[in-house]
């Protein structure tokens, strides 16, 4: 595969190239899924030039203002798990991003690679769900927002066009009293992609009501989405575990209903119900 | 294809290469500047082979393009032996306690092992595991790699 | 006499090399002028080829030449009927059609892309008994039958009728086992240069048997054996694996090193490692066990089939010593064993550490547990009832414990059960069950004894050559190869204490088929116990000649000169006494004695009916036994190998902490035979062919291992050494599926024990 490569030295230049060059260009940060489709020459044979934004510090950053955490596209696995505001406000997110890969990985993976790349396994994307989490993109003439929960169409394939590049991803800071919970379920114990994963935040009252609840299972849709006809099942109740056997049901039920009857189905229906049942447990600090 | 000028350090000395950009770092290494010590076992970044450090943290130099390595300061396990014969504390432990066998996954090995003790110089048998996870050995079921690191970290302790 | 090098952890003779980077890997050796090749590979399980078209490859910059199965100038059949290109018809999506040398590793990958292969498919003969069944639809069309030629081995000893006639319970049980890959972490090189000197040619490359390599290459090459030099390289693990594979790679280098005139390289990729390589042979065991109501094995009889894919790639050797272990560590009175290897037109089965037993050991020793649990035995017990003792018959007939040959696989068994708490673990776990309904703990036993060397398989010879260099130093060289495993360590030890002499002495080179003679393949656990003899025997040649001049320069009988610790003296008057260094000097310049001598090894054959498998199969043999803890959940599937003790008898180490490295990397290679590793295929297409989806395990799924190293007099290997490289992978398996059925009473008979068969009981495939 024969490519020119260019390292724009900023966000503008990075937009202008993507917008002259559409088409023909594909981006380069952690170059953790880009290296693998090089090596098995599944990359598009349109494409002619590489654009690296792996040494943009433009894109390199985790930043709190009153409301909100926002992080640079290309901040790392690793930058993410090991930050303080991250693991203060977000720790559901410090938690998914930690267990991607091996740490050779985390080191350069980022958080836009792990989303753009639109994998239903993606162990980032149900933590920031259950964050709300929004996707700045960008073209050489416009910004957008969008929410994460919009941004994806099939697997391996999101809504980015050919001159967007996604520049930011932020989310409001829960309310500091939320608890949360990030599962994912491996055949190996270290470097493997989920067979399936689940967060989960919430928050109770004084008196346990449950006033947030947001449910992101990972590997049973084709699309990772929040389940909320499951998170209403348990919203503004008490939980108990009889509510919680409930909404574990209603999230294998929800699975088959978006993804049908698969060759792995029997086996993460109940898996997935069981995941559900345990973190909820554990998050709702059910007895 | 337009070739690329690269220019980083690597083991301490400064390089200025000039690279068609389709190659890894891990080619760049191994074939223009003869650091065969970085090995290829996958080229999907799951094997942890080829190992090195690239500013200070540990990557796969197969999941790198060699133009992302401009102006990078990347550390080999060539870099290791500060003068021939003069082992590292760390390479002398793998060979003490017998965490070489074919020697294949050793120097990714080792790279992750010194990135682990440099900033933690007294790791407990969890800490060395997660730092170790992303290399595979399919020699000697890891044992006697986990009491090399011990070792070594225990030898440079004694030393400092 | 206390040794003096033998029987300590040395630090390996090849480390500094390894921990440096500086070791040269196939990978690492460039030679000037160098092509590099490429393997077009078929794009069907099977079908007939109709044409080639190379015009476009051929015409792209940088290619220099291409071949194809015409090209071949002797004969396109190798060892196991393995073509070097397939000429009409592809057989498994491995095979090669034509082969590309280009001045790059990238213009090779891009020439393979532009030839294009007009097929005409066949359905494939996928399934095992499918294929047995039907003779109609054969993979190789010359026969009458898909049964593997010479694959079919039996067992027959006592009366099996009268033996299931007593027996009060008969259970039948069948067990499965999948492909697996070695996944030695360097995929295979083989670089091919015409011999710069003479007519013929020199290969070089990960190669496990230089001598097989050797004489295929000289058949394909229409040359003579001694025109064709093996030379192996470092290499990066092989476990039986790097073989066939890189002797069709050699076969390809060198037609096209010999047609270009310049060096030929070829680096396979994972993905091209992963579908050319031999797998461990698929076995479906089907079992049937007879036994008193006391435990008593009364019978056992088992047909098994092992998978060749569609060459024939030792399912022959495979299968003997699978017949011979069939019916486990047991004493057996009556014993009927049939196996057969089977042709496919799928992925194709070969050697793999173990060489049957990680698939039989598998099979045997889940199926005593079964037993156990129908007489309500305890898995301890039926295992001390039954196990050989001295005095036993194997079930080749071959009498227990004669000719000083130990048979402690009752002392193993208590031992290693004490060493695990075995019984107040059963206790323990137990009572945890009661509590836990979804996490349940087991516990499970296994045991084995293995067959040191090639035994009845073939002759165990070996050779080595031992030179001593003006100053000193000296150079081992032996025809068996360092893969990793250690041997030339244990060789190196294993002179140096022969010799007398200190062990940085010592120094190896690369086994060399122009310069060594052919002893055998390092197979089979054999490098230390049939090589060290080699060297022992080199080494003894060499010392008696230093001792009779030595004998001359000090004035005294030959018989009283002792050589030890580098130093050179007479027995009871050490003063009377002559440097080791100086009298290497005497030797050469002064007397002109040859310092070079070469030891072999032949122990000579096995005696052994082909009627009946009745005979000696094997010299002596070596032993082990585990208890593993595991913890599951139920409900996801994860299963979690908590705790391994394994002792192992596998006579005086040569160097205990190698011993040990080998045993705890066997014991995690079994690991992942039990719980994760299967080579996928659809319809006969790869589904697995890299480290991202076949899964090995990482160090985080280590356990706690504890071995325990037994050392029961033996004194037939070389300072009473035996086997080891391949006892540690036997065990874990089942004593893995043994501790799943006590934490669960479920009975996995299928490995590996994933998610789906831990959960569901059963395995689900896209």
């Amino acid at each position: 595969m024969d490519f020119d490569f260019l390292q724009p030295t900023d966000l503008d230049e990075v937009c202008k190239l993507l917008n002259e060059y559409k088409g023909k260009v594909k981006i380069i940060s952690g170059g953790t899924d880009f290296m693998i489709d090089l090596h098995k020459d599944e990359l598009s044979p349109e494409i002619e030039y590489i654009i690296d934004v792996s040494n943009l510090r433009d894109l390199n950053y985790i930043k709190e203002d009153d409301n909100k955490i926002i992080i640079g596209a290309g901040t790392t696995h690793n930058e993410i798990a090991n930050n303080p505001i991250v693991n203060k406000w977000a720790p559901v997110l410090a938690k998914a991003t930690n267990s991607i890969g091996s740490p050779q990985i985390r080191n350069r993976g980022t958080l836009a690679g792990n989303i753009v790349t639109a994998s239903p396994a993606a162990d980032s994307v149900p933590a920031l769900l259950v964050l709300n989490g929004k996707v700045k993109i960008k073209t050489s003439s416009t910004t957008k927002e969008i929410p994460l929960e919009d941004f994806f169409i099939k697997p391996y394939q999101s809504k980015i066009n050919q001159d967007e590049l996604i520049v930011e991803i932020s989310f409001k800071k829960p309310p500091m009293e939320c608890k949360s919970g990030f599962k994912k379920l491996t055949r190996r114990k270290a470097v493997d992609k989920a067979r399936l994963n689940i967060a989960v935040l919430a928050l109770q009252n004084n008196i346990d009501e449950i006033e947030i609840l947001r449910i992101a299972p990972g590997s049973i849709t084709p699309t990772p989405e929040r389940f909320e006809k499951t998170e209403n099942i348990l919203l503004n109740k008490r939980p108990t575990k009889e509510l919680i056997k409930k909404a574990a049901e209603q999230v294998s039920s929800t699975m088959i209903e978006k993804s049908g009857y698969r060759w792995s189905t029997e086996y993460k229906k109940p898996v997935i119900k069981t995941m559900t049942r345990r973190i909820l447990t554990r998050v709702l600090e059910v007895e | 294809m337009e070739t690329l000028s690269l220019e980083f350090k690597v083991n301490g000395q400064e390089h200025k290469l000039s690279v068609t950009p389709n190659k890894r770092l891990l080619d760049v290494l191994r074939e223009d500047l003869n650091l065969i010590g970085v090995k290829e076992g996958c080229s999907v970044g799951e094997c942890g082979a080829c190992t090195v450090i690239m500013d200070g943290k540990i990557i796969n130099s197969c999941m790198v393009l060699a133009g992302q390595a401009q102006n990078s300061e990347i550390l080999t396990v060539e870099g290791l032996e500060k003068e021939e014969g003069k082992l590292h504390p760390l390479q002398q432990a793998f060979l003490d306690a017998g965490a070489v066998q074919c020697g294949f996954c050793t120097p990714g090995m080792l790279m992750s092992s010194y990135n682990l003790l440099q900033s933690n110089p007294d790791p407990d048998e969890e800490e060395i595991k997660d730092a170790i996870a992303g290399n595979f050995c399919r020699c000697t079921g890891y044992k006697q790699i986990i009491d090399a690191i011990k070792l070594a970290a225990e030898r440079m302790n004694r030393q400092s | 006499m206390k040794a003096d090098v033998i029987n300590k952890s040395s630090n390996r003779v090849d480390g500094y090399e390894k921990v440096t980077g500086k070791a040269k890997f196939g990978a690492d050796i460039n030679f000037g002028n160098q092509l590099y090749a490429k393997t077009v590979y078929s794009e069907y399980p099977r079908a007939k080829i109709k044409k080639i078209k190379l015009n476009k490859a051929k015409k792209l910059d940088g290619v220099v030449e291409i071949i194809t199965a015409e090209d071949v100038p002797g004969t396109n059949e190798m060892f196991g009927r393995f073509p070097v290109l397939a000429a009409e018809e592809v057989k498994y999506v491995g095979d090669g059609i034509a082969v590309v040398a280009a001045e790059s590793q990238e213009i090779a990958k891009k020439a393979v892309k532009l030839i294009v292969v007009e097929y005409e498919e066949i359905e494939p003969i996928l399934d095992m008994k499918k294929a047995v069944k039907d003779t109609k639809e054969l993979v190789h069309s010359d026969k009458e039958d898909n049964i593997i030629e010479h694959s079919h081995h039996l067992m027959r000893k006592g009366d099996i009728e009268k033996g299931f006639k007593g027996a009060d319970v008969i259970l039948e049980r069948t067990y499965y086992t999948p492909f697996v890959d070695q996944a030695y972490i360097e995929p295979e090189v083989v670089i091919s240069i015409p011999d710069p000197y003479r007519k013929g040619i020199e290969i070089h490359g990960s190669i496990q048997n230089p001598y097989s390599v050797q004489e295929n290459i000289a058949k394909v090459m229409d040359h003579k054996i001694s025109e064709v030099k093996v030379i192996h390289s470092t290499i990066g693990g092989s476990f039986g694996g790097k073989d066939e594979s890189v002797m069709m790679m050699a076969a390809r280098t060198s037609i096209l090193a010999e047609r270009t005139k310049r060096p030929v390289k070829m680096v396979l990729t994972r993905e091209e490692s992963m579908t050319e390589s031999c797998k461990r042979h698929p076995y479906e065991m089907n079992y049937k066990i007879g036994a008193k109501k006391d435990g008593t094995i009364v019978a056992i009889q088992d047909e098994v089939y092992t998978q060749g894919g569609p060459y024939n790639n030792k399912a022959m050797f495979a299968n003997w010593r699978g017949s011979v272990h069939a019916t486990g560590p047991y004493q057996v009175d009556n014993v009927k064993t049939d196996y057969y290897g089977v042709y496919t037109n799928t992925i194709y089965g070969g050697a793999y550490r173990g060489f049957s037993a990680p698939q039989t050991v598998f099979g045997i020793e889940s199926l005593i547990d079964e037993l156990a649990e129908e007489l309500n035995m305890s898995p301890k017990e039926i295992r001390l009832k039954n196990c050989l003792k001295p005095g036993d018959t194997f079930a080749t007939g071959q009498k227990m414990g004669k000719d000083n040959i130990p048979i402690p696989l009752k002392e193993i068994i208590k031992e290693v059960c004490e060493k695990a708490d075995y019984e107040k673990k059963v206790k323990k776990f137990k009572e945890y069950n009661k509590k836990h309904s979804e996490i349940k703990k087991g516990i499970g036993i296994s045991c084995t004894l293995r067959g040191a060397g090639l035994g009845g398989e073939g002759i165990d010879t070996a050779g080595a050559t031992i030179t001593i260099d003006k100053d000193g130093s000296i150079t081992l060289i032996s025809d068996l190869t360092e893969m990793g495993q250690g041997m030339r360590t244990a060789h190196a030890q294993i002179a140096a204490e022969t010799l007398g002499v200190s062990l940085e002495r010592l120094s190896f080179i690369n086994t060399d088929t122009s310069i060594i003679m052919d002893g055998g393949p390092t197979v089979a656990s054999r490098g230390t116990l049939a090589g060290g003899q080699a060297v022992i025997a080199a080494g003894k040649k060499l010392k008696d000649r230093l001792k009779k001049v030595a004998a001359e320069k000090l004035n005294c009988d030959k018989e009283v000169i002792i050589i030890k610790n580098d130093q050179v003296y007479e027995y009871d008057n050490v003063n009377n006494m002559i440097d080791f260094d100086e009298l290497i000097g005497v030797c050469i310049a002064e007397k002109g004695i040859s310092l070079s001598a070469q030891g072999w090894y032949n122990p000579g054959p096995e005696e052994l009916s082909e009627e009946t498998g009745q005979g000696n199969a094997y010299p002596t043999y070596v032993y082990g036994c585990a208890v593993t803890e595991i913890i599951v959940d139920t409900k996801t599937g994860e299963v979690g190998v908590e705790k391994i003790i394994a002792g192992y008898d596998i006579g005086t180490p040569i160097n205990p902490q190698q011993v040990k490295g080998q045993l705890y990397g066997g014991i995690l290679q079994g690991l992942g035979y039990g719980l994760m590793e299967e080579f996928e295929q659809k319809e006969g297409y790869l589904k697995t062919d890299n480290f991202d989806d076949y899964l090995i395990p990482s160090i985080k799924d280590i356990p706690d291992i504890n071995v325990i190293l037994f050392d029961f007099e033996d004194d037939f290997g070389p300072y009473g050494a035996k086997s080891v490289g391949e006892l540690g992978i036997e065990l874990v398996a089942p004593s893995l599926v043994n501790a799943f059925k006590n934490a669960t009473n479920n009975r996995i008979r299928e490995i590996p024990l994933n998610l789906e068969r831990a959960s569901l009981g059963k395995n689900l495939s896209k």
